[in-house]
């Protein structure tokens, strides 16, 4: 499923990583030209699943395409918003516990899972994911259930540009975890794993460890991202961790290119802001977001990160026919 | 005493209904190699697809469950042909065409309709009284018709030529074309029998309950768990998953509140796959 570029070389890096700085500083500059409140708003949701997307991308990569993604960020999303609620603590010591409260739910839950292998466990973390919801409903008292938690405390204050370029910080701050992870032996153990689990296992991979250990970043990231959510969007509701939040993360991951590091980026970015320049469609909204899907399976098949390479050999073939006919 | 028949009543019913629509998702799943997430549309879709041939056009339910069919049947030969086809054997690509039918059937459905209630006409109507007990006909009828179209389906998937066909794609697909089999009409052949199930269960379950543009979700996950409890490219599983979910769905509200009895629900199919991490009857996929 999953198919990696590989970039060698130095001076590629190098390249890569200009390109990288150069968009950090250009998301930095924003606030500066953009002061309507409005597209603030919808570039930090962005930020937030660009951070979600990725972290589901992590965990993908070692085999495990976790469909209860969305529910991860739920518990850190509550577990941040209920403590500080209801022990007054400040949001920012309730979000890194927030995190870490995700990571120990995903490790407890990550090791017998490992047991689980493709579809079952992706099928396994959906159950999972709707059992939260269950759970949720079940302790309404605490998180306020099917009506949604109210009252969470504000990080900052009416401005948006704190919180922008708090996301901001936040979002380059875990992509560095990400990337990082991805590309030491451990992201290269964890490529293994997804390629064939037998004959990692024959070189002294452990399955079960390296996996608990993609999902326990993957899911303490996205708890973080969560909790940064509730502290920033102040309501709470179920609707935005449930099954359909959780396969909206799959479709960001997958339209962007799963093969690279860049398309959940780029994926959760443009599927996030295309719906949103046609709101004023209202209902119809939906036919736009599946207008776009269906553009991209039929047109790019590698998702959006694949587009230069296709245009490129596009053009390749063009000059070749060209030259063909020139020659001929 | 009544609460036990009207339990048992009840757990045949959901069970069957569920049996039908994972069927078809499995049908689909293991042939196509598609993980139709539209399916739970596909259910509800054809709800209201029954319903507008029995209330607008004012046909007799019992025909217009006939028609609902057959139009699901043909939409179903369209989606084979101009959505999976195209990509066949690219799981991510179709994942995502299928959540692009859901999201259409949905968003259609929520615009022409919206969330006023709606429920087809009775197929039956009144109680089935024995002694003290008492069912209502409609449940009953639920019950037989999907129990026949079940048999129907088995005997046709285990007796006849193109049923073995569809297992033995089911098995092994590349085999199966050198073996002569046409894959593409055996794909088409087992979307259309996902969506004539789909659409016989959306009826039926449309007169009991009210439909609702987003009710397909619901049955979805059932369909799911249903399918991967049992496991994959096992039809006799289904019928032991379905009847599984089926009676947990039945007896467990009984006792507790909706929420706890779906949380223990799941609870208990997590449990029952991490023993079994290929589902009871399954083999490992790829």
């Amino acid at each position: 499923m999953m198919e990696k570029q590989v970039s060698t070389g130095k001076k590629s890096r190098l390249k890569k990583a200009i390109i990288y700085v150069i968009c950090a500083l250009m998301a930095a500059l924003v606030p500066l030209f953009v002061h309507s409140v409005y597209y603030l708003h919808i570039l930090i949701l962005i930020f937030i699943y660009i951070i979600v997307t990725s972290s589901l991308r992590t965990i993908a990569n070692s085999g495990q395409i976790s469909l209860g993604h969305a529910s991860f960020m739920g518990i850190g999303a509550y577990t941040s918003a209920v403590l500080a609620k209801q022990l007054g603590w400040t949001p920012w010591i309730t979000m890194p516990l927030g995190g870490f409260a995700t990571m120990a739910i995903a490790i407890l839950v990550g090791y017998p899972f490992s047991r689980l292998r493709t579809i079952y466990f992706s099928m396994v973390s959906l159950f999972f994911g709707i059992g939260m919801i269950a759970v949720n409903t079940i302790f309404s008292k605490v998180t306020g259930g099917y009506f949604g938690l109210i009252g969470i405390w504000p990080l900052f204050g009416r401005s948006k540009v704190p919180y922008y370029y708090f996301f901001l910080g936040l979002t380059l701050l875990c992509l560095l975890i990400l990337h990082r992870l991805e590309n030491c032996r451990i992201g290269m153990s964890l490529r293994a794993i997804d390629q064939s689990h037998e004959v990692a296992a024959s070189v002294g991979i452990n399955e079960a460890g390296y996996r608990v250990l993609a999902l326990a970043v993957g899911c303490f990231v996205a708890g973080l991202a969560g909790a940064g959510y509730a502290h920033y969007n102040l309501v709470l509701s179920q609707g935005s961790f449930d099954l359909l939040a959780s396969i909206n993360l799959l479709v960001y991951m997958m339209v962007g290119g799963v093969g690279s590091f860049a398309g959940p980026v780029i994926g959760a970015a443009v599927l996030i802001f295309i719906p949103e320049l046609f709101r004023g469609l209202k209902q119809f909204t939906p036919y736009v977001f599946a207008g776009v899907l269906l553009l991209v399976i039929f047109v790019m098949p590698r998702g959006f990160v694949g587009l230069p390479a296709q245009i490129k050999s596009w053009i390749n073939r063009r000059r070749e026919a060209k030259e063909d006919r020139v020659a001929s | 005493m009544e609460v036990a028949v009207e339990t048992i009543v009840n757990v045949m019913m959901l069970s069957s209904i569920y049996i039908l629509v994972a069927l078809g998702f499995a049908l689909v799943l293991s042939i196509m190699g598609v993980l139709n997430f539209a399916h739970g549309a596909l259910y509800m879709i054809s709800g209201y697809v029954c319903y507008q041939f029995a209330t607008q056009f004012g046909i007799n339910p019992w025909l217009a469950l006939v028609l609902a069919t057959v139009v699901m049947s043909i939409f179903g030969l369209f989606l084979e042909k101009f959505c999976f086809r195209p990509f066949f054997g690219d799981i991510n690509r179709t994942i995502i065409m299928s959540i692009v039918i859901a999201l259409v059937l949905e968003t259609t459905v929520n615009i022409t309709v919206g969330d006023k209630v709606r429920a087809i006409p009775d197929f039956a109507s009144g109680m089935l009284k024995a002694g003290p007990v008492l069912v209502s006909y409609e449940r009953l009828i639920t019950l037989i018709v999907g129990g026949i179209l079940l048999l129907f389906i088995t005997l046709f998937i285990s007796r006849t030529k193109a049923g073995q066909q569809m297992l033995a794609v089911a098995q092994d697909p590349e085999g199966a074309i050198l073996q002569g089999i046409r894959i593409h009409r055996v794909a088409a052949l087992a979307i259309v029998m996902g969506c004539a199930m789909a659409a016989v269960s959306g009826s039926l379950m449309g007169a009991i309950f009210q439909l609702r543009p987003f009710a397909g979700n619901h049955m979805l996950v059932k369909s799911i768990q249903v399918v991967i409890l049992s496991g994959i490219g096992s039809i006799g599983g289904i019928l032991a998953g379905g009847l599984i979910i089926g009676t947990l769905d039945a007896i467990l509200p009984l006792f507790t509140s909706g929420a706890v009895s779906q949380a223990v629900g799941l609870g208990i199919i997590i449990v029952l796959l991490l023993f079994r991490p290929q589902g009871l009857f399954g083999r490992e996929m790829s």
